[in-house]
């Protein structure tokens, strides 16, 4: 088969994920297709909710900038981020000071 | 007269003419410029595709340059080659077409992206020039030789990525990556020196077919792993490659991460076929995988935090090398253990190949649309981008091709080889497996934040004025595209044409050799 | 002992270029000390190819000398020290262009790109 690819514990086909997605697309898609009995055209249910306030004209103020994506992820590994972002000083002998340190250090392990 | 004999002298010959061409005919005008640019570079990428075809079918390709004939690699009855030579077997093709794909359709993105700016000759000229660094050190056979094109690679990138040198960023990035560059090819010459001066060879094969273990050929393996690593950005010694790859221009960016593929078939190189059964012990591959799970981890955490669109993509760089350092070092691992290759290390060298192909492929993308949006809008700033997917339909679609490559999601290519890597690294420990797939989930979530943020939500009134990049852009990306699907819906076609005997070739030492010091080894 | 003596110089006029390029914060000195590498390793190489008593390689019409130091490094050295001057050049280049943006040659004071 063309798309067959055996990794040697299992096998990855292409094409029978191909079937099995668009068999539960047309599923879900036909579920959402049968909709919900309460909903009225041309109401309230029409209106975009954004916490009970106007939505503002500008697009600008309402999106969340790329700053703020993931802030509880960054909140919680902070200490992480400290010693990485510490790390990468951006200082032009520390990046060559780096490369040094690792090969000398490869050279006397390899040579223990 | 045979030409596929010549091949692998034109796959050299033909980005070298276009080095020098471009400045007598750049003042001919934009169209005969762009003409160079682009028609060279596809001469090349045929030029590959035949190599590659050629290699195939026939078998490892050896070049001599200077010789009275060009396939006699010991002439007179020499004991070791002395010319220079090129050896191109199925890897090196492998990484040649990979490489003149992405030089393609930087190419192409180019002609429009550059547009705006002056001195467009010394452009194309140092774009052929970094082509034609990078296919010499796949192709190479002569260790010597691997440092100059290494040089002329490295050179070559430092000026385009000072290409803006009204930017003090460019310029900052590009003398960072001067440095490093310039002491790490020097430790490189000096293992390169010690090697001919314990084997008076400089042919990689020669030097692997005589090669012992012992103290001096240590550190030179030291010495080149280290200074490979480097320019392939493994993790502690990556810190110049997110500075250069989001400084540099766009159409750069993409054939960077095609150069920087090359270190890393120098790496491969000179681990299975220089060294190969005489590494030593599992020191070395043990280093390998563990800079390829730093790589991975790391990268791809300081990625998530970035803001910048280009610079995440460059940290995700450093994050999906360390795949293939993964899967390439457990190769080498179990490279003198017959069963556990048969088992399990030969799908992780296939997997880590695959992931070559993809990284490239989808990489170059990644770059390419950043680009785009950066043409489109002047903004590279994740925080001011927004709703772009209006206004850049097409740019949109191909990026969210490429970013669910790279996120491994089914059905796409990257899901396939990263598919191989896990079901592979899991036989030597499970926490390889583990690490690779947090870094999987990560990076799905940061190509998520650049989706939503930059492409998706509401339209911003600043950008009301945005329209779709030029048809050339449009094309450099395209042809990324199609290689992506290609790969993705036809994956078993793929490993057995291209991965399969490129592998088959890393692991047969004996062969590489053979195919230059005949077969009385 | 004394046939190893070029072998203590390289390796003395490298770990001092590399020194220096640790302890100095200019970036010409630095561009200095970058210099002082390679020149040590293209001494390394010559000194590689060097047989005691050697004459020069060549074959036809140069004396009577047998004995001939090798020509392969002298070729390579050749080659590195011109990529070196390439190298060298690009580097001062740079170095003028971070001048003019960054109005510094301290090399802690170029760090924009960071993080």
């Amino acid at each position: 088969m063309l798309g067959t690819v055996y990794t040697g514990f299992g096998y990855w086909d292409v094409w029978s994920w191909a079937a099995f997605f668009a068999i539960a697309a047309a599923l879900v898609l036909w579920l959402r297709a049968q909709g919900r009995e309460d909903y009225k055209e041309g109401t309230d249910q029409d209106e975009i909710y954004w916490s009970g306030n106007v939505v503002p004209e500008e697009g600008a103020d309402i999106t969340v900038p790329a700053s703020s994506a993931y802030w509880g992820f960054r909140k919680a590994m902070a200490p992480f981020y400290k010693v990485l972002t510490e790390m990468h000083t951006g200082i032009g002998t520390d990046i060559v000071g780096c490369y040094v340190v690792v090969v000398a250090l490869m050279a006397v392990f390899v040579l223990m | 007269m045979n030409w596929n004999a010549h091949l692998p002298a034109l796959l050299l010959a033909v980005p070298l003419f276009g080095a020098f061409a471009s400045p007598v005919l750049s003042p001919f005008g934009r169209t005969t410029r762009n003409a160079l640019l682009a028609g060279l570079s596809f001469v090349t990428l045929l030029v590959s595709l035949l190599l590659m075809k050629s290699v195939l079918a026939g078998g490892t390709a050896v070049y001599v340059m200077g010789g009275e004939s060009t396939g006699l690699a010991l002439p007179l009855g020499m004991k070791l080659p002395i010319r220079i030579i090129m050896e191109v077997d199925a890897f090196s093709a492998f990484m040649a077409v990979c490489g003149t794909v992405a030089s393609f359709a930087g190419a192409l993105f180019s002609m429009n992206y550059m547009d705006k700016f002056t001195a467009l000759g010394r452009f194309v000229s140092l774009y052929f020039l970094l082509t034609l660094g990078m296919l010499g050190m796949m192709i190479t056979g002569d260790i010597f030789n691997f440092f100059v094109f290494l040089e002329i690679a490295s050179i070559a990138s430092i000026g385009l990525i000072a290409f803006w040198r009204d930017r003090p960023e460019a310029v900052e990035a590009s003398f960072k990556y001067m440095l490093i560059s310039q002491v790490s090819s020097m430790v490189f010459l000096i293992a390169a020196g010690a090697l001919y001066g314990k084997y008076n060879a400089l042919n990689m094969a020669a030097i692997g077919g005589l090669i012992k273990p012992g103290t001096m050929e240590k550190l030179a393996l030291v010495f080149l792993v280290g200074t490979l690593a480097m320019k392939c950005g493994a993790f502690p010694l990556h810190m110049w490659l997110p500075d250069a790859y989001a400084e540099a221009p766009s159409g750069v960016s993409c054939l960077l991460v095609a150069v920087s593929q090359a270190s890393l078939y120098g790496l491969m190189r000179v681990c299975f076929s220089l060294y190969g059964v005489n590494l030593g012990g599992a020191f070395i591959p043990w280093v390998i995988i563990s800079m390829g799970l730093a790589s991975m981890f790391f990268g791809v955490t300081m990625a998530v935090v970035q803001h910048e669109i280009k610079r995440l993509i460059g940290y995700h760089s450093v994050s999906q090398v360390g795949y293939m350092l993964l899967g390439l070092g457990v190769g080498m691992l179990v490279l003198t253990d017959a069963r556990g290759m048969a088992e399990y290390g030969f799908t992780a060298i296939k997997g880590g190949m695959f992931h070559i192909f993809n990284y490239t492929m989808y990489k170059a993308l990644l770059f390419l649309a950043a680009g785009a949006v950066y043409y489109a809008t002047g903004k590279r700033d994740l925080n001011e981008l927004g709703g772009l997917a209006r206004r850049m339909p097409f740019t949109t679609g191909m990026f969210v091709i490429a970013a669910a490559a790279i996120s491994g999601l089914p059905p796409f290519n990257g899901f396939v080889s990263k598919l191989l890597i896990y079901e592979s690294v899991f036989a030597v420990h499970p926490a390889l497996a583990v690490v690779a797939l947090v870094t999987s989930v990560l990076t799905l979530a940061s190509f998520v934040k650049v989706f939503q943020t930059a492409f998706l939500g509401p339209e911003k009134s600043s950008f009301t004025a945005v329209r779709e990049v030029p048809a050339g852009m449009l094309f450099g990306m395209g042809v990324l595209t199609v290689a992506v699907l290609v790969a993705t819906l036809f994956p078993s076609w793929t490993i057995s044409n291209l991965v399969e005997p490129a592998a088959k070739a890393l692991v047969d030492q004996a062969g590489y050799i053979g195919a230059v010091m005949g077969g009385g080894l | 002992m004394i046939a190893n003596a070029p072998f203590f110089v390289v390796g003395l006029l490298f770990l001092g270029g590399l020194t220096a390029i640790f302890m100095e914060k200019n970036l010409v000195k630095i561009a200095i000390a970058i210099s002082v590498i390679s020149s040590s390793v293209n001494l390394f190489l010559v000194a590689l190819g060097y047989r005691v008593g050697g004459t020069v390689p060549i074959h036809f019409l140069a004396g009577e000398g047998t004995r001939m130091v090798l020509p392969t490094p002298q070729a390579m050295t050749l080659t590195a020290i011109v990529i070196a001057l390439a190298t060298t050049a690009l580097l001062l280049s740079l170095i003028m262009l971070v001048h003019r943006h960054y109005g510094t040659l301290d090399i802690d004071e170029i760090r924009r790109l960071r993080g």
